[in-house]
């Protein structure tokens, strides 16, 4: 029998299967597929829960000690280039194969109760394996080239589902911004491929790095071109994961489907760029400065999104603020080399945003039998409240999942920021200080974002507030609008079931990266955990942690303080004192005006001014010269005589004119 | 010096190129001259005046064609010799040395498959024809033979013939069938085209009469020629101007934005798929392999006014608003890749760049028959005026965005491979100094990015947002029918086939490529004083030479 890293390759290419006949069914015989939507959740259902079984038998190998395992096969090839591409298994992609299945697997069953009304339901899962395909296709490549392959993939696939509810202008503005925000850094990363290429002649993340520091040793490649080359990739990893200035498309992204923002721009996808950057760790850890660019982007990165986090007042924007600053946190670990801490990250954080997200999509399924479906009013904050008691599985998980991301010990964040931080503080104090003060503001938003949903009085039915934020949004007041007037009631099973499981390893999976005994860091890195165990002492881990857990408990505080006991109004004391920095975060810090102004507008006005010059400058010669020719034609014809001779005379001048041009160019005779 | 200079390539180029295979059956000739033929039956085919009997008759001469340029690929050609096979030659006018001269080799048969392809979908696409069908389809086959002449004759005054022979049914097509200002587009086309296809007439004779004696113009005796450098530059100069204005390339390009414009579906389809190509194609064939030192010096040029083409296009595109000319300019942008590729002395990037002109024949034929379908639903080419059609036409969305994420060089389709090999060839190509391949890739990248800008912005403003209401109630917007389906599907197997694993392509012209490009190298190192700054005049190509041979490759010998 052979070994299931052997058969791996499979993994990615049963979901692709999968959606390539769904998708084919859905061009050749709309209505009939449209109409099977049962048979088509269980065939992409199933393609899915075998990869999700093939990745965890994979796991338990890697967990048993086998080797890594590469299969690669020749694709392309000209002269003496030749690109292998193929799949790898190891350690680091079997941990992300596990995950990433899991969590699709999961979604998939939650969006079977989350898309039961909607017309897209087979294109939706369609869209789903097709994703889930990619993302698996990226976890195994072995060489950066496939990796950018991948990563255009899932990038296409996220610009198909932000923009799934094509219906909407918000939908279509936020896919095409998703997708040109990817590509500025997709156009660093080509650029970066090349050049290592050319560097180096390879494209492996270990011939990267040992070509290159060959190259530089012999003197062939310049130490400031190697380190723009590493920045250069690193752009690519900035834009997928949301990373300071590149962030921009992430919280637009929510426009799309909930189940999509868990999957896709919580859990997996944002996260590849982090798990790119741990994959080139033998190049990046050559270069100290580069390390600390990471380190500070992430840091920038950790704390914009949690100033923005606090003033949200749309639930899913809110949590996506959240994530741009989970994913600060996890690049500051890479840049202060510690890839296994922010791979750990990762994979905790993976599991308590999923199981957010969907929890907010749970709300918003019960809001819209409320208020109807307009993401403005099913998702703003000011209409809920009270809902804990008619969704007490919804409400309950995501209490969890506040507890596990603000970093209270035991539950799974605690482990993975407080490594992160613990890594930063002795690499570099001053951003640990900005991290440190981060999670402090982390707890107090969540807390905010769950007391402002599940406590207090409902106000969904304020019809007068409805009114006005739909004004506020520059919408008109439809009211041939169907207004659903339903209850709220808790989801059905097949979206609660998945919050349920989410829970588990939010609460239990930061237990098995404990400091002192991590078995996580001795699946990733066997020497790093032995070191870690052996440096370990409590002396040093107590204060730092007892630190975290004091300030996450103060900003826990504040919000019990201010939104369940309203003791203090939070909008006197500051909003109203600070209207600047309160106008500063409610706009996010300015930089969707910046990039509108700067750059779509400044591209727009530079396209128009090329086409004109087109039209006026280049075709208006063209046309002129066809103005000249007519206006000389009527002026020869005077010439035309009809005398021979009159006309040899002209031919002879013109090949005495072309012999000298010969004579002057030189000899064609030679 | 001089002689010395002409004497090595002689041995090296020419042998390379007079090692012909000859053909064991006239694949070639029977393809050239059966559409021909096939368009001449056309008026006696019994019709009453809707098409409906030759739109089959032609549908059927077209698939013929396309079987026999099939049967010439497997039964007549090995992919892994690279000088020229399924050779025919009849002496035809010996006075004039005019022979019929055809073959092929790695540079054309591709194209000729890629010809008798999009022709036989093109003629599908023209099924509403009802507007004079017989004279429509009549010139569409005899475009068919012509195009695929042009790839396949060996004899440059045949070429110049095939060449202008072409442009007759082009012409008449664009000024009989096309939009409001035909007139104007078809006549700026002939002008265009004919002023400048007449340096080709002109080089095609001082090459001829060369050396004195016979003259003779057939390439694998023009490659034998020892042109003095001088001579060299005046032709290729003179070559470049009419072949830039067929690619086209920047500034020559004004006649194509208003030919596209006004051209019907099947004709664009023609234009875009083919035509284009036929400049690619002989930039290859003459400027790049029968004048490699010229090339050697002309080669920066043609690089920068790739780049040019890529960023210009690119940018002009995205003001455009009327969608036909969009999809025009972006085509203008994609050809640049091909220059880059010509240009760059590597053969991964000349290969690049023979599979961008495949693969953009692909992928512009597509785009511009669904910009055709769509004018039928919305009989409006502004985008101003569409806006979420998607609702009620959601196939047509699906192949849409199919084509427009192919056309953006998404991975898994053949426009990422073939821009990706022009960047890794040039790049990693040590022809050229190192901060003009940094500036020169840095700003080709840039078109990475604008790409995909107008692209998504144009499936933005037609399929997504709220239904525009005076298109709805003006318009029925039917979805696709099968027929487009099938035609779209046909054009996305080799569009996905190429993609996922390139050599399906690639490994059928490679060897005529690496001939080419190691001609064009030797050629370099003979120019003692390069007058282009931007070439490093140092020793190379020891890697093209020591290449491994391909495992597909031989299979097939």
């Amino acid at each position: 029998m052979p070994s299931a890293a052997d058969i791996a390759w499979l993994i990615p290419v049963l979901p692709l299967l999968g959606a390539l006949a769904t998708g084919l069914g859905l061009i050749s015989f709309n209505h009939t597929i449209n109409r099977l939507r049962k048979p088509v959740a269980v065939v992409l259902l199933s393609c899915l829960g075998a990869a999700a079984v093939l990745s965890y038998a994979v796991l338990a190998e890697q967990l048993a000690g086998a080797p890594p395992v590469t299969h690669l096969f020749i694709w392309a090839s000209a002269g003496s280039f030749t690109l292998p591409m193929g799949y790898v298994i190891d350690p680091l992609g079997a941990v992300m194969l596990a995950l990433v299945t899991t969590i699709a697997l999961l979604v998939m069953i939650y969006s079977h109760g989350y898309m039961a009304h909607d017309k897209g339901y087979v294109r939706f899962f369609t869209y789903l394996a097709l994703f889930s395909s990619s993302m698996l296709g990226l976890i195994i490549s072995p060489n950066l080239l496939e990796i950018y392959v991948f990563w255009e993939l899932v990038g296409m696939c996220s610009y198909l589902l932000v923009g799934f509810w094509y219906n909407r202008d918000g939908a279509a503005h936020a896919a095409q911004k998703a997708f040109v925000v990817n590509r500025v850094g997709d156009f660093g990363l080509l650029l970066g491929i090349l050049g290592l290429f050319w560097a180096t002649g390879s494209f492996d993340f270990q011939g990267i790095a040992d070509g290159l520091s060959d190259a530089i040793t012999n003197g062939s490649v310049p130490g400031w071109a190697a380190l723009t080359l590493c920045l250069l990739v690193f752009m690519g990893p900035m834009a997928k994961s949301a990373q300071f200035p590149l962030h921009v498309w992430l919280p637009d992204a929510m426009e799309g489907p909930t189940p999509i923002s868990a999957l896709i721009h919580a859990a997996t996808m944002v996260a590849a760029g982090v798990f790119l950057v741990a994959r080139l760790d033998p190049l990046y850890s050559q270069f100290p400065v580069v390390g600390l660019v990471i380190a500070i982007i992430g840091t920038i990165t950790c704390f914009l999104g949690a100033s923005i986090a606090l003033t949200q007042m749309d639930l899913k924007k809110g949590l996506a603020y959240s994530t741009v600053s989970q994913l600060g946190y996890m690049m500051l670990a890479m840049g202060c080399g510690a890839p296994v801490a922010g791979m750990f990250h990762l994979v905790t954080h993976a599991f308590f945003k999923a199981m957010l997200f969907l929890c907010s999509g749970s709300v918003i399924h019960a809001m819209e039998d409320v208020v109807g479906h307009e993401p403005i009013l099913a998702q703003d904050m000011r209409l809920m409240g009270g809902l804990r008691k008619k969704m007490p599985i919804t409400s309950t998980t995501f209490l969890i999942g506040c507890i596990a991301i603000s970093g209270i010990p035991p539950l799974a964040g605690f482990w993975s920021k407080d490594e992160i931080l613990g890594q930063a503080f002795m690499a570099f104090p001053l951003l640990w200080l900005v991290g440190f003060l981060t999670a402090g503001m982390t707890a107090f938003y969540m807390f905010r974002l769950y007391f402002l949903t599940f406590e207090g009085p409902f106000k969904g039915d304020d019809k007068d507030l409805q009114n006005q934020l739909l004004s506020a949004a520059g919408k008109g007041i439809d009211d041939d609008h169907p207004h659903h007037a339903g209850v709220l009631h808790e989801s059905p099973w097949s979206m609660t079931m998945p919050l349920a499981v989410l829970a588990v390893p939010s609460v239990l999976i930061g237990l098995l990266g404990t400091p002192w005994n991590s078995q996580f860091a001795a699946l990733l890195n066997p020497k790093e955990a032995l070191e870690m165990a052996e440096t370990f002492s409590w002396s040093e881990f107590l204060p730092l942690a007892g630190a975290s857990v004091a300030i996450s408990t103060a900003g826990i505080s504040l919000a019990v303080l201010a939104y369940y006991l309203h003791r203090i109004d939070l909008g006197q004391l500051l909003a109203a004192r600070f209207p600047s920095i309160n106008s500063f975060l409610a706009n996010k810090w300015y930089l969707d005006e910046i990039n509108e102004k700067l750059f779509v507008r400044g591209s727009r006005k530079l396209a128009r001014e090329v086409l004109e010059v087109d039209a006026k400058v280049v075709d208006g010669v063209v046309n002129l010269t066809g103005l000249l020719t007519i206006g000389s034609g009527e002026g020869l014809k005077y010439f035309e005589t009809g005398r021979a001779q009159f006309y040899a005379l002209i031919v002879f001048g013109g090949v005495i004119a072309l012999v000298v041009l010969f004579g002057v160019l030189g000899s064609p005779v030679s | 010096m001089l002689e010395l200079a002409v004497s090595a390539p002689l041995e090296t180029g020419a042998q390379l190129l007079t090692n012909e295979v000859r053909a064991n059956f006239p694949w070639l000739s029977l393809s050239i001259l059966f559409p021909i033929v096939g368009s001449l039956l056309v008026p006696f085919i019994p019709d009453d005046g809707d098409g409906k009997q030759v739109r089959w008759f032609a549908l059927g001469v077209a698939l013929v064609t396309f079987l026999i340029t099939v049967g010439a690929y497997l039964y007549g050609y090995d992919p892994s010799l690279s000088g020229l096979q399924l050779s025919e030659r009849v002496s035809w006018l010996p006075d004039l040395g005019l022979t019929w001269a055809v073959g092929a080799d790695g540079l054309s048969m591709p194209l000729i498959l890629l010809t008798s392809f999009i022709t036989a979908l093109a003629v599908l696409a023209a099924w509403p024809v009802t507007f004079k069908p017989k004279l429509f389809f009549f010139l569409i086959l005899a475009m068919d033979g012509g195009q695929i002449a042009v790839f396949a004759v060996q004899d440059m005054l045949l070429f110049f013939l095939a060449w202008e022979l072409e442009l007759l049914p082009v012409y008449l097509l664009l000024a009989i069938w096309g939009g409001k200002k035909r007139q104007y587009a078809a006549t700026k086309f002939i002008i265009y085209t004919a002023g400048s296809s007449l340096f080709i007439l002109l080089v095609a004779l001082a090459m001829g009469f060369f050396g004195g004696g016979t003259p003779n113009f057939e390439y694998t005796n023009l490659a034998q020629q020892s042109f003095s450098t001088g001579f060299q530059l005046l032709c290729y100069a003179g070559l470049l101007i009419a072949f830039g204005v067929k690619l086209p390339i920047v500034p020559l390009h004004t006649w194509l934005p208003d030919a596209h414009g006004e051209a019907t579906a099947p004709v664009h389809m023609l234009l875009a798929g083919i035509l284009l190509k036929m400049g690619g194609y002989a930039l290859m064939r003459f400027n790049a392999q029968l004048l490699p030192e010229a090339h050697a010096q002309f080669a920066p040029l043609l690089i920068v006014l790739g780049v040019v083409n890529i960023i210009y296009a690119a940018l002009t595109s995205f003001a455009q608003r009327n969608l036909k000319r969009k999809i025009a300019y972006s085509s203008i942008s994609h050809m640049g890749f091909v220059l880059i590729g010509i240009g760059s002395f590597s053969v991964l990037g000349t290969s690049g760049a023979m599979l961008q002109m495949i693969s953009h024949g692909l992928i512009g034929a597509s785009l511009f028959f669904l910009v055709g379908a769509t004018y039928d639903r919305t009989h409006t080419l502004q985008l101003d005026e569409m806006g979420g059609v998607g609702q009620k036409m959601r196939i047509m969305f699906a192949l849409w965005t199919v084509c427009a994420l192919a056309s953006l060089a998404l991975p898994g389709m053949s426009g990422f491979v073939s821009e990706l090999m022009v960047f890794v060839g040039f790049a990693t190509d040590e022809a050229y100094t190192l901060p003009f391949r940094i500036v020169i890739a840095g700003l080709a990248a840039i078109g990475v990015i604008l790409t995909p800008i107008y692209l998504l912005s144009m499936l933005r403003e037609i399929f997504f947002g709220k239904e525009n209401d005076q298109l709805v109630s003006h318009t029925n917007l039917v979805d696709a029918e099968p027929r487009e389906v099938y035609i779209i599907s046909c054009l996305l197997v080799p569009i996905i086939g190429i993609g996922l694993y390139p050599r399906l392509m690639t490994d059928s012209y490679t060897a005529s490529i690496q001939a080419l490009v190691k001609r064009d190298e030797i050629a370099m190192q003979r120019i003692t004083k390069p007058s282009a700054l931007l070439i490093r005049n140092t020793s190379m190509a020891p890697a093209v030479i020591s290449s491994p041979r391909l495992p597909m490759a031989q299979s097939h010998s």
